[in-house]
């Protein structure tokens, strides 16, 4: 079980500061430790992280990660329904917090990017307590870009009733392509 | 139970019908619950997104297939070779996007749609023609001519999806429009629901509230009922204790002439009657005897109801009370040949605090019914200490004693324990309840236990503190009361105030003798003349014949008569009236107030029955007692109390103060007329009542007024007695001696 080390208020608090400094401090001292230079790409590159990146890997400061960098942060798994598959489907990824933590970044703001253009948002709550995982994997298989793949974002549905909302499934973005850190 | 308040016609909503007002109450609540529950399943469920995602799914795929449209057609118009990874990602995409509206869920929202099979068909035809270039395992070369016709193939594709792209959008519309009036619809139901509930509400309200009202009603019936029967009982209670001191008054005026028939048939005894006569005269006697036990009992229980009597404790000597109890109580032991068994405890206190009248009254009932019933064996009495500072007395008999259904009201009214032995033995049956009642104003009980053929025995336990032994000068006349009691005489008494002749009848009853009064020393002669007499007691100072005047003519009768003891009695202490009296023939002579223990001790002697104790007490000039209270004689008041038992000195009190008014008229009318006899006999009188009873600020009056009158002083002094008398009255109301 995932804990932050600062007492995190609940969403509906007014102190709102208080839960962003959290993520901040929890993502400076653990996910950034070394924030040892991310090791180049060997494979296709699946994900590009731009804008705030501190320990990237690409030429203009961007991080570019293949399948083998992704499988090298930790990885995380849940089962849950959703719109888009008539049966709950099993997710296997890396958590976006990890991801962050990985590129060593304090994000004000998280844009995602798919294939397709489509763009959307994800607040940095979700981050911190949604658990938004960067999935790869589909019932233990990768994804091809005419199943929705190769990386999707995803919510765990099933456990949050609070996330079972249009918003939310509008923030499961598939066929991601980019994140852009402000 | 019947409530006369509540007429059955009006009953209150019961609580059948709070029932079924609840139950509904409670179903439409459960209806209200599960229409939410339903609402927020209709929001809370991931299909709904599915269904209205729908729409956007299939623009999405117009809008791949578009895209796609444009790369093929950029790829043929730009330079060669084409840019395979580009147009392959589009297609994929593309691809990507048909599995969205591609499946069962789809096909059965969009089953009205005629366009959407065809469609399917279509994009499914397209694309296996397209996986010829696209696919996994592409087979055919990308050439011009291959992505010309799938530039044709995409064309054809256009309207159709767009036609899709249209219509899943209307139909979107009206799903949504149905759910909005599903919800509407949920939305008056539950409006309808909260109303249903609202209304229910107000039904067990009124329901409830009528339910408490009546309650309320009910509740202040029963306050009045309550309130209604405490008056009734207050004023039952307060007819009871008027009863009660009718009863009192009454029995006391009984009791007053019934001396005097009492005293007449002793005088008829002696009058030379034949055996017969002898016979009915002994019967009438008894019974009368028996009527007046029977009118004392109710004096007793009277004054005990109406909250009269009132126990006077003081310093006592108990064992000198259990010999006085056993002496008495032997007599009537032995004549019925019981054995009478007395046990003094030496742990009990030698003296304490107690109304000794009225433990011997509970004492000789318990023994005298012990007796009464028993008619072989033993009778016994044991005194022992108890807890607290009790004493416990305990009366035993091997009589007949008692069943438990009569053990439980013995203690009650008129109760006898049997009817066939006490038919025999008679008694008013209050005897039990003064003594319980006795027992309990002092503080204590009574308890009995008894066994049908092996006697009864019964317990008194009274607290009686032990108290400190009084001076010998209280003690001496105590001894002389322990000396038996004499044989009843027969008395002559002259004496002209009424007040002292009740005084001394009730003196000489208590000793056991009978008395014939008289008023004046003629009616004393000419009784002495008519019957025998064994001793006389003689005022000195009498309107008509005088004292001295009526001792010398019943000394010039004839022997045996001429030679009767004369005991003078007079409420002066001069010596020359002794010596008056002693050449007059008189014996002895006693100053008023005449105490229990001098007369009983000057009858004695005089009468030859006892022998002289204290032979020199006769010449001795009584000693006055100490002047301490110029209102009282503490002293003598408290003898007479004791004697006489406080009631009988309240009444003579009464009875003494009542007569004064007339007293003093009279005594006003003879200084008026300068009759100094009259003044000084009335003066003199009244000083000898007012000394018996202990009045010494009377009597001192009195005897101001007795002496002055000579002087010419006796208007003066006439008020003086006025102004005491009334002093002396408030002050015996203000001490309880005399009832306000």
């Amino acid at each position: 079980m995932f804990r932050l080390p600062y007492p995190v208020r609940p969403e509906t608090s007014p102190e709102r500061g208080w839960l962003v400094a959290a993520v901040l401090g929890w993502l400076l001292a653990f996910g950034a430790s070394p924030a040892a230079a991310l090791d180049p790409p060997t494979g296709k590159v699946l994900l590009t992280v731009t804008g705030k990146v501190a320990s990237g890997n690409g030429p203009d400061g961007t991080a570019a990660f293949d399948m083998a960098l992704l499988e090298r942060l930790p990885r995380h798994s849940f089962t849950t329904k959703t719109p888009w598959y008539a049966k709950p489907r099993k997710f296997t990824g890396v958590l976006l917090r990890d991801l962050l933590g990985a590129v060593g970044t304090s994000p004000a703001r998280l844009n995602a990017t798919a294939l397709n253009d489509y763009r959307v948002e994800i607040p940095l709550d979700d981050v911190a307590r949604g658990n938004a995982m960067l999935a790869y994997l589909l019932d233990e298989q990768p994804m091809s870009v005419r199943d929705k793949g190769p990386l999707v974002i995803i919510y765990p549905f099933d456990d949050k009733p609070e996330l079972r909302n249009a918003v939310h499934y509008s923030r499961a973005i598939w066929q991601l392509r980019a994140l852009d850190i402000q | 139970m019947t409530d006369p308040v509540e007429p059955t016609a009006e009953r209150p909503p019961g609580p059948l019908w709070l029932l079924i007002a609840s139950t509904a109450l409670a179903l439409v609540l459960l209806a209200v619950a599960y229409v939410q529950w339903r609402q927020y399943q209709l929001l809370d469920n991931a299909t709904h997104y599915q269904n209205d995602a729908l729409g956007w799914s299939f623009s999405q795929l117009e809008t791949e297939q578009l895209r796609l449209r444009n790369q093929v057609q950029a790829s043929l118009q730009g330079p060669s070779p084409p840019d395979r990874d580009a147009l392959q990602l589009r297609y994929d995409i593309f691809i990507s996007r048909i599995g969205l509206i591609d499946h069962e869920r789809a096909a059965r929202i969009m089953a009205d749609q005629r366009s959407y099979a065809p469609a399917i068909a279509m994009v499914r035809a397209f694309v296996a023609d397209a996986d010829r270039l696209f696919g996994e395992k592409p087979t055919e070369q990308l050439t011009p001519q291959a992505l010309q016709h799938v530039l044709a193939g995409l064309d054809a594709l256009t309207v159709p999806l767009h036609d899709l792209s249209l219509g899943a959008s209307h139909l979107l519309y009206e799903r949504a429009t149905q759910r909005n009036s599903a919800v509407r619809q949920q939305s008056v139901l539950s409006l309808a629901l909260t109303l249903s509930q609202c209304v229910l509400l107000l039904v067990l309200t009124v329901i409830v509230l009528t339910q408490l009202r009546t309650l309320n009603e009910r509740r202040k019936n029963l306050e009045a009922l309550a309130d209604n029967l405490h008056a009734a009982r207050v004023e039952a209670d307060a007819a009871n204790r008027a009863k009660s001191v009718f009863l009192a008054n009454m029995s006391h005026e009984i009791r007053t002439p019934f001396h005097g028939l009492l005293g007449m048939m002793s005088l008829l005894q002696d009058t030379g009657l034949n055996a017969q006569q002898q016979g009915f005269l002994l019967t009438a006697k008894e019974s009368a005897n028996h009527l007046l036990a029977i009118l004392n009992d109710i004096l007793d229980i009277s004054q005990l109801e109406s909250g009269k009597l009132q126990v006077q404790p003081e310093t006592m000597e108990l064992p000198l009370l259990v010999a006085q109890v056993e002496a008495l109580m032997r007599v009537q032991a032995q004549s019925k040949g019981l054995a009478l068994n007395v046990q003094l405890e030496p742990d009990v206190p030698r003296w304490v605090n107690a109304d000794a009248t009225r433990l011997k009254q509970i004492l000789f009932n318990l023994l005298s019914n012990a007796v009464k019933f028993s008619q072989a064996g033993s009778v016994g009495l044991r005194v022992a200490s108890g807890f607290g500072g009790r004493v416990i007395f305990t009366v035993s008999d091997t009589g007949v004693g008692m069943d438990a259904k009569t053990l439980e009201r013995l203690f009650q009214r008129f109760m006898r324990a049997d009817d066939s032995p006490s038919r025999r033995q008679g008694g008013t049956g209050l005897g039990l309840e003064i003594s319980r009642d006795l027992a309990r104003l002092m503080g204590g009980d009574i308890t009995v236990q008894s066994e049908i053929g092996r006697g009864s025995t019964f317990t008194v336990a009274l607290p009686l503190p032990a108290a400190a032994p009084p001076t010998p000068a209280q003690l001496a006349p105590e001894t002389v009361a322990t000396a038996r009691a004499p044989g009843p005489l027969q008395v002559l008494v002259a004496e002209d105030h009424p007040v002292n002749r009740a005084y001394l009848e009730a003196v000489l009853d208590k000793l056991g003798h009978h008395a014939v009064f008289k008023e004046d020393g003629d009616g004393a002669v000419r009784a002495m003349q008519q019957q025998e007499f064994d001793i006389v007691l003689m005022d000195l100072h009498m309107p008509g014949m005088d004292g001295f005047a009526a001792a010398r003519a019943i000394r010039s009768m004839p022997a045996p008569r001429g030679r009767v003891p004369i005991i003078a009695l007079t409420a002066d202490a001069f010596q020359a009236s002794r010596d008056l009296a002693r050449q007059a023939g008189m014996d002895g002579f006693l100053t008023k107030p005449a105490h229990l223990p001098q007369l009983r001790e000057a009858l004695e002697r005089h009468s030859g029955l006892g022998k002289a104790l204290h032979p020199t007490a006769d010449a001795a000039p009584s000693q006055e007692p100490q002047a301490v209270d110029e209102i009282f004689d503490p002293a003598t008041i408290d003898d007479a109390r004791q004697i006489l038992s406080p009631i009988v000195y309240a009444q003579l009190l009464a009875r003494f103060f009542s007569d004064q008014p007339e007293a003093l008229t009279t005594l006003r009318g003879a200084a008026r007329n300068a009759n100094h006899a009259v003044l000084r006999a009335q003066a003199h009188s009244l000083k000898g009542a007012a000394l018996n009873l202990g009045l010494r600020a009377v009597a001192d009056a009195a005897q101001l007024l007795q002496s002055a009158t000579a002087a010419g002083e006796a208007n003066g002094h006439i008020d003086t007695l006025e102004h005491a008398l009334a002093r002396s009255r408030a002050h015996c109301i203000r001490d309880g001696l005399l009832p306000g």
